[in-house]
This record gives C-alpha cells, structure tokens and sequence, in this order.
C-alpha cells in the first residue's frame, strides 16, 4: 500500500477511534488511560511517518501495525468501558484497512485477533453471557464478514488497478517500441537514401506506369532532371530519355535484369548522350511498389578516349603503312627501273619482251599495293549489293592452282548478297593465306553449309597452321609472319566481313592446318547511316 | 679468269635484273634465300656477294655475320628497298663494303662492283 494512503487511512482510524472514546461511557478525559491510548496512536502514525515506503511495504511491519491498530483501539475500549457502545465499529475500518493493505491474508489474520479480543472484553463486561447471545452471534461474524467482502473488493480493486498499470505499462513499452522502429526505419530510409546519393553511378528507379521514385544526384546530373521536379513525375513525359524508358519497360514486361546495355540519350541541347545500363525490375513487393531500377553511367568521357585512342592508332597505323608502302614499293619500282634501264641497250627481241613483262609485273604488283592500301584505309560505306554465285566466285579463284588438291562441297552453292569486287578480295586473300600455308601436298576444302541467319563457308587447309601466339595478333594491320607479306590480308578481310555484317571464326592446330568460317548474312540490313 | 658474283634476293625479278646487269662482265650466280646463299658461299668460291636483308627464312645481316666467321675479306653489297637510318645500329656495324638502296640504278651499282673486284 502507499504509504501516503496508509498515513492519511490510519489518521482517518486514529480520528475516529478518538471520536468514539470521546462519546464513550466514560469519555475522555487528560491523563487517563484512554488519554494515554490515544496520545500513542497518534505518534504511532507521526512515527510511520518517517519509515521507508519500502519498509511499509514489507509483509510483517504493516501486519504488525494493523495488529497494533486492534491492540491499540481494543484497549481504548476497554478503558473508556466503550464495550457495550457502537465502538466495535472501528474495528470494521482497522479490518477495512487492513484488508486494502494486505487482502485476504492480512484482513484475516486481524478479523480473528478482533474476534478474539472483542469476545474477552464482552465476556469481561457480561460474565455468563451465552455464546448465541447477539452480541456474539452478529457482531463477531460481521468482522469476517466485512473482512471477507471488503479483502474481496480490494483484491478485485488491486486486480484492476494491476491490469490497469500493466495495460498501462505494455502500451508504453509499445509507445516506445513504435518510436525506436520509427526512428530505425528513418535512420534506414536515410541510410538508403545516402548509399543511393553515394553511388558514382546515376540511379533512377520508376513504378510499373514510369512514375520517378527515386534520381540520385549524378542521374541528375547525367539526365539533367531536377529531383524536385522529376519524383512523382513520369519518366515516359520526358522524350529526351525515352531510349532508358524503353529498355527500362523491356525489362519489366521480361521480368529480366538487362546488363551492360548502352543506349543514346539527348541532353537539353539535343546533343547525343551515350550511356551504358544495367537495368533490374524491382519484383517481390507491392504491386504498387512493382518497377525497375537503372544504374548508369555517362560514356561520354570514354567514348571521346576511344576516339582519340583511334586516332592515336589510325596515326600509329598510317606511319606503319607509309613505311611499309615505301617498303613494298621499292622492290617492283627497282625491278621496272632497273629492267628499263636494260631495255636502252637491249637489241636481242625474246629480251626486250623479258623485261617488258618483268616490267609489266612491277607495275601489277604496284597496283596491288594500292589496291590493298585502299581496301584497309577506306572508311565505312554503303555496300552495293548485288547477287553473286558464291561457287561460280571460288572455282574462278581457284582455277588457276594446280599445284594443290582443291575440293568444293557441302549444301547447294548459295547465292549470296554482296559487292563482287569485295567478296572476291576476301576469298582471295582467305585462299591465298591457306595455299601460302601448305607445302607440296596441299590440300584444301571448302564447304558451303547455312544456319537460319548466314550462309557460311568452311575453308578448310592441311597447311602448317597458326601458333597460339599468332592466333591473337591475326587482325592487327601490318602483323605477319611471312617475310613477304603485307600484314594486311586478314585485316582487308575482316573489314569487308564488317561491311558485309558477317562474321568470321578461325581454329587453327599448329602443323595441322586451318579452318576459317566466314558467315555472310542472308539478308543483310541496308546500312543508311553510313556516308 | 672472270670474277663470280653470288646475288641473294628472295625476289624474282631482282634476281633477274641483277644477273642480267651483271652477266656482261662477271659470273652470277642466284639464290633465293639466305640458306641457299650460306650453302653456296661455304662450297663455291665467289669475290663478291651482293645480298637483300629481309628475306624469308634466315635474315640477310645474320648470314653476312655466318660468312664472315670464315671469309674475313670477302667483299659484300647489302642490297635493300630499307633506308640506313642514323640509329640503325645493326645494319652500321655490319661488315659490308657497301649499302646500296632500292631502287637503284644499275650504272651505280655496276660502277660499285667495278671498284671492289674490278
């Protein structure tokens, strides 16, 4: 019990005992026993006055009080003769209290100790008095009574005083686990939205109708979108970006992740922006939450690298070409200056016509050179497709060997779409590698075979092969392993494959021989960007 | 006696030209390639060796430097469509009589050979 209300009760019972001892038979008069009585009970609550709530509240001292209570009043009885008065009474409010403090285990305990005293004053004032006499019969049940009923009514009191200080208890604790999952959720929502302004890449992400949720601040930068203006709003509103919407809605409808994907944004100056994507549909949450996130980055910076690292190349490229042209050219210019020079004094007709032709070759293999010099270094172009037999090209390329074993096979000879002078100078180059590989038992096949989207051609060599070395450098312009060989051959070669939109693959044992694919689309698309 | 002259150029038609530059007045013999040139150096006697440097198989520096660890005075003409450049080390320190550029013009080089065997 608190103690405030232990004090404030006990005073109420000490007033009450004092009022009664006052109206008593023998009243109450200074110095008398009952004067005493009362002086001890009031200091008795003084003294409780400075006892620890902690004290007060153990078991046996507030037992021990109510027990003194009905010492105490039982002797104010006893002195002012108050037995046969309505001074029992008190007793109900000691009981009374004590059952507030203690429920049933106190207010037991002191109804009994009442009874007990109380039936030895009244049998002390009414000597032979019967035991079914009303004194005894109503008065000492009604203590239990009163104890039972008002113990069951602070129990019940205490009960609901209980559930209500723990209903009272667990809705704080709620309170605060609320707060404390509330200031973590702000704490992750900040965390999240700091990891996602962090993150070098732009981020955007958009529900499945396009609206913006999330534009870290390098998207904005990248989008040039102001992420006040664009959350809420709807990326599809915004024409300069369609490209990443496009790819963005691809992925969601797929249900797919697309990586390192690269489409062509405008800025505001409707300059062409590259950047490269990767792109996740956001599955799993509410469909209100359902969309996809975009992280990208601007190419810009590399593509301008890669151009420049081009050019550093094509320079690289173009002093390598101007010394292997001065190179290859000398040899036929000294074979037709030389021979001119002898054809002064010549007057023998078979030797005139020796070095006319000696000279004639000179000038062939210059052409040659030229020709090869502008197959590599033209730009990209237009082809001008034609249809062209593809066995009527090769067997007219390889009627001329007769030194090695030449076998055409596989499906039925395609038609394919191509510029003849071009396809020609790639099966060329492509037979001329392979004859060049073999010794004098050379043999070479070429198939023709198809899958759904290209013609191909197998070549196929018994020649000497290429070491895995080599294998990496096969496309690099003037890399050869001949002594006379322009180096450019398969570069020509896979430069008109590009043109051609084909493809080209080469195995390749060392000491076995070779086989190159060449793939040439069945129907190639019409190329308008080119100049 | 007529002096002989071996001429070493994988090239056909230098080959020719120079034999036939060369026929009047001495002995030619062809080769096609260094191996062949090291070959015929080492069993035939020749007074003067006219050689291209880059050649299939065996390069042209590497065989005047195999002649040379048996004929000291053997006279040689490298001769070659590459330019001497300043720092072209290896052609400098090679072992030859003259360096003769493609193209050429055969009076040169008949003069040149004139002055080293006559």
């Amino acid at each position: 019990m608190n103690k405030k209300i232990l004090l404030t009760l006990r005073f109420v019972l000490i007033l009450a005992t004092v009022l009664v001892m006052t109206y008593s038979k023998r009243g109450l008069h200074v110095f008398a026993p009952g004067y005493y009585i009362a002086l001890i009970y009031f200091v008795s609550n003084f003294i409780l006055y400075f006892l620890s709530e902690d004290v007060l509240s153990k078991q046996f001292v507030s037992f021990s009080i109510f027990l003194f209570d009905v010492v105490t009043i039982s002797l104010g009885i006893y002195f002012t003769q108050g037995v046969e008065t309505d001074f029992y009474l008190i007793y109900f409010l000691v009981i009374f209290v004590a059952s507030i403090g203690q429920g049933i285990g106190g207010s037991v305990p002191i109804a009994i100790v009442a009874s007990i005293i109380y039936g030895w004053m009244i049998f002390r004032a009414n000597p032979g008095i019967s035991l079914l006499d009303s004194k005894f019969l109503i008065r000492i049940p009604f203590l239990f009574i009163i104890s039972l009923v008002s113990s069951y009514w602070s129990q019940s009191a205490r009960r609901e005083l209980k559930e209500k200080r723990e209903l009272e208890e667990s809705t704080r604790k709620l309170e605060t686990e609320v707060a404390r999952v509330s200031a973590k959720e702000t704490e992750l929502r900040e965390y999240s939205e700091k990891v996602i302004s962090s993150v070098t890449s732009g981020v955007i992400a958009v529900r499945s109708d396009g609206t913006i949720t999330t534009l870290n601040p390098e998207a904005e930068r990248i989008l040039e979108l102001h992420r006040e203006d664009a959350i809420g709003q709807n990326i599809k509103e915004v024409d300069r970006i369609s490209a990443l919407w496009q790819k963005m809605e691809h992925s969601m409808n797929s249900g797919t992740p697309m990586l390192r994907e690269e489409v062509s944004i405008l800025n505001k100056e409707d300059e062409s922006i590259p950047i490269g994507t990767s792109i996740s549909p956001i599955t799993g949450a509410k469909e209100n939450l359902s969309g996809c996130v975009a992280i990208f980055r601007d190419l810009s910076e590399i593509r301008a690298l890669e151009e420049k690292l081009k050019q550093t190349e094509r320079l690289s490229y173009l002093g390598k070409m101007a010394s292997w042209v001065a190179h290859e050219i000398r040899n036929p210019l000294t074979a037709i200056g030389g021979f001119a020079q002898l054809l002064e004094t010549a007057d023998d007709k078979e030797k005139i016509k020796l070095f006319s032709s000696e000279i004639n070759k000179g000038t062939q293999r210059i052409n040659n050179i030229i020709d090869d010099i502008l197959a590599f270094a033209r730009t990209k172009r237009n082809v001008a497709y034609a249809n062209i037999n593809l066995k009527k090209l090769i067997e007219s390329i390889t009627s001329s060997l007769t030194d090695i074993k030449i076998s055409i096979g596989g499906d039925k000879p395609p038609t394919i779409k191509g510029e003849i002078d071009s396809i020609r100078r790639l099966y060329i180059n492509l037979i001329n590698n392979s004859i060049e590989a073999m010794d004098e038992n050379g043999r070479l096949e070429i198939n023709f075979t198809q899958d759904s989207d290209y013609y191909i051609t197998e070549i196929i060599d018994n020649g000497r092969g290429i070491s895995k070395q080599d294998m990496k450098k096969l496309f690099t312009p003037f890399y050869t392993t001949r002594q006379r060989g322009t180096g450019l051959g398969l570069s020509i070669v896979k430069k008109i494959i590009d043109e051609h939109q084909g493809k080209i693959e080469i195995e390749s044992n060392k000491g076995k021989g070779t086989r190159v694919r060449v793939y040439l689309p069945k129907e190639p698309k019409v190329d308008n960007t080119a100049p | 006696m007529r002096k002989r002259v071996l001429v070493c150029d994988d090239e056909e038609s230098i080959r020719l030209l120079l034999h036939e530059t060369l026929k009047e007045n001495y002995d030619v013999t062809e080769a096609v390639d260094g191996r062949e040139a090291l070959r015929l150096s080492s069993s035939e006697p020749f007074d003067l060796i006219i050689i291209d440097i880059k050649m299939p198989g065996t390069h042209g520096i590497e065989v005047i430097e195999q002649i040379r660890e048996n004929n000291k005075n053997l006279p040689i003409i490298i001769c070659s469509a590459y330019r001497l450049m300043e720092d072209d080390n290896v052609l400098k320190s090679a072992d030859v009589a003259a360096f003769v550029t493609k193209p050429l013009n055969i009076n040169t080089l008949k003069k040149k050979v004139s002055e080293l065997i006559g």
